[in-house]
Parts: structure tokens; C-alpha cells; sequence
């Protein structure tokens, strides 16, 4: 059988399963099926293995470079080197929903393994049936408009295009994608949850305890995965950027800004069982724009360089966001009485209180990224102007809201629960604060200048000694358990962040870029660099050529940037090198060689501090989330989850 | 305490100072390369998708970054500059919505939002004091003595 009519049949299969899973989980919840989890178990069985075979025999097929099955001849080549034959499936619409069906049945396996013992739970049983939902929705998609097994009936000699030559030059292309949606699909899982709780008026803390880890694990992915993208795009893209504010890149984001709003009112309603209505809509709202972020993506409605088809398969995610919008609001309406809090807030200079602050201005962030991604759109539509939403609305807009975040950063991890007075605050806050200042004159020194990011590097020093502060009070105490736990986890993701806040306005504030024209031999000093021209080369591969320039920098070592001719995808790409120290980052890219003039190159150089530090800062954020996984110390179930206030105060 | 209030009186002047003296202190003068390449970021390049005039090396977006570099050099002002290239191109090459008319909206409403969320929690939180401690009643407070007991007898 050919890998076509093979890939058509494992998808039809899955696509089967999951729709049978649908039926059968509600016979159970009507009592008509009372075998019903065995049935699932079954069930999901078949549709993962269906779901792993269809990308299997999709990843034979682009190795074996089978130009029969229409997606392998659309992206893949003969020439494509191996690692990105298999990065190919991703590269494309159909091969990507592949990706993103198989993370989800990955997703479902582990629900079942994780909730085998509460099978009698109708909360697991409409969990299951949600995602059951979702999972349809994906086979059917695979079935209709992003058929990933199309065939083809290839001429003799016919090779392919290959992928899109930016897809196919950096290793990092292996690895964004998969992680990226690893994110994505894993809030799925607290959706799930989130809808099943509504259904069954358990809106307590049940379904929060049930999925506290899953919401965990899927934001560090996909705080990973835009990191990634955004180094990916450094690397690769030769604007010395790595964040543009393209629709794509906000399209991950607004589902990041959202998931990590939760991730903190979460435990205000752990803690005083407020904010019901508030979390169940930031859990749907987060699902939602994961899907809204796969629309902006795929559908071709907003262009951007990551928008790589226009295809048929926009109205489709556009139905399904409208349903999960509709059944969720309705959901929430129809609860609305079981909804109401019992709590209050004592006051708002309290832990709790923070945490209320700290969602609004998520809220106001993910509202102005939402707002300034879709705005043209809505001109269009109004008054058929067409109109750009760029970078310096983004920046204006958002600076205010991240300077207030950063400020609360520093002084939340330190309020205590219900009320803090001040003297508790100036005491525990001082070191932090010194932290903050010395970070400010050390910037002074080193010759940072401009009141913005002066107030960055402040305020990011005094959230970073706040952190600091908690985990060497934690560690003192409970030694490498300090470390662990959702609190101390928490508290080195700060760190992270806190990184990348700083490297991040080091580096827009202080870029400098030029463009050169240098003959062979010729020295340029830019931004207290030098810079040889020592001549180009002209290397050929198989599936490109590329002309590279040999540019030495500061005399000590060459790099080779240059510009690769991928001639069967009639495209032509930079190829920039990038010098990294742990102060600053050269990157150079080759603009052109100039015809006629004898070996002359013109190089743009973008010289930016700290760059470096946006990497590391990213992998922190992850290494702090495993951190926050791991059980940390266990609170007596009896023990009052509020200190007193006095206590407090006399601490 | 008074040793504290010290401390932060010595924190918030340093911070002050640094920050005052970093706002005023521009650290030399802009060259008009890194003024043109900062304004050349706030241009959509018109045949790419998604780019800068700044990032896009297509031919035309260089040209752009000619001409802007040529109008810093001849010390135009940036809404000059902003007036020539919308003139010559589109609005849409604009990345800064303009803040009159219609597109005035994506301006104003992040910010009567934000207003609006901070107004509703001062009510709330105002509404939250006026109420005052609830009361225990006395299920309540059985309630507590029960759990205090079983506790104290598991312990």
C-alpha cells in the first residue's frame, strides 16, 4: 500500500476513534454505558497509535522523499538535508496539524493515566468528553480542508521544491515548533477541565488542584517556544531584532499573557476561594486564543512572514473559536449563581491583593497586544482604509504596563496573605530595593543613559532581589527543597524574567546599526569595534550555493556571513553570523554583493548589549517551571492556610 | 524603624538621582545614522509582509532608508519625514496609528479600559471594607470546635 492510501486510512481511523469517544463518554454520563472508562481506554488506545502512525508513515515518506503523497512534493526535496526532511512536517499547514494531533492524543494518554482512579467522577467524564470534542475537531480538519495525504502522481525525474529556505537553515527550526505547540495543546488539558467544571457545578477548587501541574508544564512550554522562535528569528533573519511584533509572534503571545495571569489568580483562589468566574474565563480565554493564535496563522488573514499558506482551512478554526467562545460563555452564564465568591479581600496592599493588580494588568497587556494585532483588520472592515499597527505602538503601550509589572514583582513575593502593615514591607523590601539602585548606578557607570531604561534596570534589579530574597530565605530553611515547589519555582522564574526584562531594554535601547560598503581589506570601526573585510567565498551544496564574506571582528576571530541561493525554491536568503560575548552581540548580515564592483560587500552590522541574556533569561523561565512541578513541602491539610495578621506583623 | 526610614529616604534619592541624571545626561549626541535607523524601525517596508523599513533588505525598502537618510542629513523633522512617506506611499506605511479619527481608538480605549478596571477595584475593595467582618455564627463556630477536637485527638 502506498504511504498515501496508508497516511489517509490512519487518519480516517483516528478521526473515527475520536468521534466514537464522543458517543460513548456521553452513554456513560447518561448511565446507558456504566463500562464506559474501559471503552475510553480502548478508544484512545487506537486513536494515539492512528494519531503516531499517520505521522510516521509522514515522516517515511518525506525521508524517502515519496513525491507521491502531495504535501512531501509541495515541501520536501531530494535535497534537503536530513535534519530538516523531518523538520519538513512542520514546515507546512497540513503536516503542522499532523504535529499538533499527535501532541494532543500524547496529551489525552496521559489524562487517562493520570485520572484512571477517579473514573466514576462525571468531572473526568466530561473532561474527557471536551477533549474528545477537540480532538475530532483536528482529525475532522485532516479529513477536509488540511488533508495532509494527498496524492500526487509525480513525472519522471520530478524533485521538489523543499521547504521554505528561512525554514530549513538553523537547527533551532527542529526544535521551536514542536515546543511551541507542546504549549499550545497542553492547555487543552485545563480547558477541558475548566468546561467539565462548569457542567457539573463543581466550580470549587477541585478542577484547579486536578490541573495545576498540566497549566504549569504547558505555560513553561510555551514560555520555552517563544523564546525559541524569537532566538530562531535573531539567528536567522539578519534584522538584528528577535521580536517584531508580528501578528504570529503576538498571536503566541496573548495566550502566554493570559495562561500567566491564571497561573497567579490561581492561588488566590486556592487560598480564599475568590475569583471563581474570574479563572474558569482566563482558562477558556487562554484555550481560545491558543485556537484564534492557529486562525492568525493559518488562515492567511493577516499577512506575516510566518503566515506561510492562504488556504481553505480558516473558516473552520474560525467556527470552532466561535463555538468554544459561545459554550463557554453560556456555560458561565447558566452557573452564574455558583459562581458568586463566598471571600473578600481584606486589603489591597496583601498578597492576594497583588495578585488581583497583577491580572489586571496582564488583562490590560493581552488587550492592547489583541487589540493592536486585529485593529487594521477592523479599519478595513469600517471605513476600508488600510492602515499599520506597528512596533511603536506596541512599545508605547505596553512600556507603561511592564514597568508596573516589574514593580510588583518585586514587592508581591513578600506581602503576606490577607494584610500587610508597612513596617513588615520596608523591612523586607530594603535589601531588594538596594538591589535596585545598585543595578541603576552600576548602568550609570558602565555609561547607560535615557530615563526608560534606567527605570528598567531599577526596577528589574529590585524584582530580582525580591526573588532572590524568598529563595535564600527558602533554601536556609529547607535547604534544596527551597528550591522546589510551585512558591520557589516560581521565585527563579521571576529570575528569568527578570533577565530578559533587562536584556530586553538594554538591547532596544541601545542598538546601533550601519550599513557598510567595504572593498577587500578595507576597516571599518563601528560602535567601538572594528571590522576587516578580508574577501568573500563561493561554497556550493546540494541544496544551495552560497557566497560568504570573511569579516574579522576586533582583529581576533572571522565570521562568515553571507547570502545562499536556494535555486529549485527560487529564493535567495541572508545567512547572518552572529559574534556573542555575555556584554554584547555583533550581528552581521551581507545585504549584497554590488555587481560590477570588484568583490565589494555591503554588510549591515547591528551591534546590541546584552543579547545574550534574552536566552538565558528564556531557559531560567524553563528551569524554574520543572523547579515549580516538582512537589515542594506539603501543607498539613488541617493547617490554617492564612497566617494571622499579627503574626505578621510582629515577624 | 527610624534606622529604616533612613534607609529608604537614602534609597530614593540615590534611585532619583540615577534616574534624573540619566534622563538628562543623553551620553553625546545622536549621529543622524542612528537617528535615521530608529525611525527607518517605525515604517512598514510596503511590498514585505511584516517587516521594517529598517529589517527588509528588498530594494525599495533600501531606497527608503536612502531617502530618510537624506532628509535626517538636510535636519528635517520626523513629522516631515512621516508626511513626505505617507504622501509617497501609503498610511499604511505608517507603524504609528495616527491619533486623530477613527485609529485614534486603538490609543484610547487600552487606556479607558485599564481606567476602568482600577475604578472597579476601588469600588470593590471600598465596598469590601464597608461591609466589615462577617460575624461567626453559632454553626460556625461549633463548626471550628468539632474540627478542633478531631484534631486534637488524632494529634
Amino acid at each position: 500500500m502506498s504511504n498515501s492510501s496508508l497516511g489517509a486510512a490512519a487518519v480516517a481511523l483516528g478521526t473515527a476513534c475520536a468521534l466514537a469517544g464522543i458517543v460513548i463518554v456521553a452513554l456513560g454520563l447518561a448511565g446507558r454505558r456504566p463500562r464506559w472508562f474501559a471503552d475510553v481506554v480502548r478508544l484512545v488506545t487506537v486513536m494515539t497509535a492512528a494519531s503516531v502512525a499517520s505521522v510516521v508513515i509522514m515522516e517515511r515518506a518525506l525521508i524517502t522523499r515519496d513525491f507521491t503523497v502531495a504535501f512531501v512534493a509541495e515541501n520536501g526535496s531530494s535535497r534537503t538535508p536530513a535534519l530538516f526532511n523531518v523538520a519538513t512536517l512542520w514546515s507546512a499547514l497540513e503536516g503542522s496539524i499532523l504535529l499538533w494531533t499527535v501532541i494532543l492524543c500524547g496529551y489525552v494518554v496521559a489524562v487517562v493515566l493520570k485520572f484512571r482512579h477517579r473514573r466514576d467522577d462525571p468531572m473526568v467524564a466530561w473532561a474527557f468528553l471536551t477533549l474528545f470534542v477537540v480532538c475530532s475537531f483536528f482529525f475532522l480538519l485532516m479529513l477536509g480542508p488540511a488533508a495532509p495525504f494527498g496524492s500526487f502522481d509525480p513525472p519522471v525525474g520530478y524533485d521538489g521544491r523543499g521547504p521554505n529556505p528561512l525554514l530549513q537553515n538553523h537547527i533551532l527550526m527542529a526544535f521551536h515548533p514542536p515546543v511551541l505547540y507542546l504549549g499550545y495543546v497542553g492547555f487543552t488539558v485545563p480547558f477541558a477541565f475548566a468546561i467539565s467544571a462548569l457542567v457539573t457545578g463543581r466550580v470549587g477548587e477541585g478542577w484547579l488542584l486536578a490541573t495545576r501541574r498540566w497549566t504549569v508544564m504547558a505555560w513553561g512550554y510555551l514560555t520555552l517556544g517563544i523564546v525559541l522562535g524569537a532566538w530562531w528569528s535573531y539567528e536567522t533573519l539578519g534584522w538584528g531584532g528577535y521580536w517584531a511584533w508580528d501578528p504570529v509572534e503576538n498571536a503566541s503571545f496573548l495566550p502566554w499573557l493570559t495562561g500567566t495571569a491564571f497561573l497567579h489568580s490561581v492561588m488566590v483562589q486556592e487560598r480564599r476561594g475568590m475569583l471563581r468566574v474570574w479563572n474558569l474565563s482566563l482558562v477558556i480565554a487562554t484555550f481560545s486564543l491558543t485556537i484564534l493564535g492557529t486562525f492568525i496563522t493559518r488562515s492567511g488573514v493577516l499577512q506575516s512572514v510566518h503566515a506561510f499558506v492562504e488556504s481553505g482551512i480558516g473558516p473552520a478554526i474560525l467556527g470552532f473559536f466561535g463555538l468554544i467562545v459561545v459554550v463557554s460563555l453560556g456555560l458561565i452564564a447558566w452557573r452564574g449563581d455558583e459562581l458568586r465568591s463566598p471571600g473578600r479581600i481584606d486589603s489591597p496592599i496583601s498578597r492576594e491583593g497583588a495578585f488581583l493588580a497583577n491580572n489586571v494588568l496582564f488583562a490590560a497587556f493581552a488587550f492592547i497586544v489583541l487589540l493592536g494585532t486585529v485593529f487594521p483588520l477592523i479599519v478595513e472592515a469600517i471605513d476600508g482604509r488600510t492602515i499599520s499597527v506597528g512596533n511603536p505602538y506596541f512599545e508605547r503601550m505596553t512600556m507603561p504596563v511592564g514597568f508596573v509589572l516589574l514593580f510588583l514583582m518585586a514587592i508581591a513575593p513578600v506581602l503576606p496573605w490577607r494584610k500587610a502593615s508597612t513596617t513588615v514591607l520596608s523591612q523586607r523590601l530594603i535589601w531588594p530595593a538596594w538591589i535596585g539602585v545598585g543595578s541603576m548606578v552600576f548602568a550609570l557607570v558602565v555609561g547607560a543613559r535615557g530615563w526608560a531604561p534606567m527605570l528598567a534596570f531599577g526596577l528589574g534589579g529590585f524584582a530580582g532581589g525580591a526573588a532572590l530574597r524568598q529563595v535564600v530565605l527558602a533554601t536556609r530553611r529547607q535547604g534544596w527543597r527551597g528550591l522546589v515547589g510551585r512558591t520557589n519555582g516560581g521565585m527563579i522564574v521571576h529570575m528569568g524574567v527578570v533577565l530578559i526584562a533587562i536584556a530586553f531594554a538594554a538591547s532596544n535601547a541601545y542598538v546601533r546599526q550601519g550599513e557598510f560598503t567595504l572593498q577587500p581589506g578595507e576597516t571599518v570601526v563601528f560602535a567601538d569595534h572594528t571590522l576587516t573585510y578580508e574577501g568573500s567565498d563561493f561554497v556550493e551544496y546540494p541544496n544551495r550555493s552560497e557566497r560568504t564574506a570573511r569579516v574579522n571582528i576586533d582583529g581576533a576571530k572571522v565570521y562568515e556571513p553571507g547570502i545562499a541561493t536556494y535555486p529549485f525554491a527560487g529564493q535567495t536568503i541572508g545567512v547572518p553570523s552572529v559574534r556573542s560575548t555575555p556584554i554584547d552581540d555583533i550581528a552581521l548580515s551581507v545585504l549584497q554583493f554590488p555587481e560590477g564592483i570588484d568583490d565589494a560587500v555591503i554588510l549591515r552590522v547591528t551591534i546590541q548589549p546584552l543579547i545574550i541574556w534574552l536566552w538565558i533569561g528564556g531557559l531560567v523561565m524553563a528551569a524554574g517551571t520543572v523547579l515549580a512541578v516538582v512537589p515542594g513541602r506539603r501543607r498539613q491539610p488541617t493547617a490554617p492556610t492564612s497566617a494571622p495578621i499579627v503574626e505578621e506583623v510582629m515577624a | 524603624m527610624s534606622r529604616n526610614l533612613v534607609g529608604w529616604a537614602a534609597v530614593f534619592m540615590v534611585g532619583a538621582s540615577a534616574l534624573i541624571f540619566a534622563a538628562v545626561d543623553s551620553g553625546g549626541p545622536v549621529t543622524n545614522a542612528d537617528r535615521a535607523y530608529s525611525l527607518a524601525k517605525d515604517f512598514a517596508c510596503p511590498v514585505c509582509q511584516g517587516q521594517s523599513v529598517a529589517e527588509s533588505d528588498v530594494p525599495v525598502a533600501r531606497n527608503i532608508r536612502r531617502e530618510i537618510r537624506v532628509w535626517v542629513d538636510e535636519g528635517r523633522t520626523d513629522g516631515y519625514i512621516r508626511d513626505q512617506l505617507v504622501s509617497f506611499y501609503d498610511e499604511d506605511i505608517d507603524y504609528t496609528p495616527s491619533a486623530s479619527g477613527i485609529t485614534s481608538l486603538v490609543w484610547i480605549l487600552p487606556v479607558v479600559g485599564a481606567a476602568g478596571a482600577g475604578a472597579g477595584l476601588v469600588v470593590v475593595f471600598r465596598r469590601w471594607r464597608l461591609e466589615g467582618e462577617q460575624e461567626a455564627s453559632a454553626a460556625d463556630i461549633a463548626l471550628v470546635a468539632a474540627a478542633r477536637a478531631e484534631a486534637e485527638d488524632r494529634g
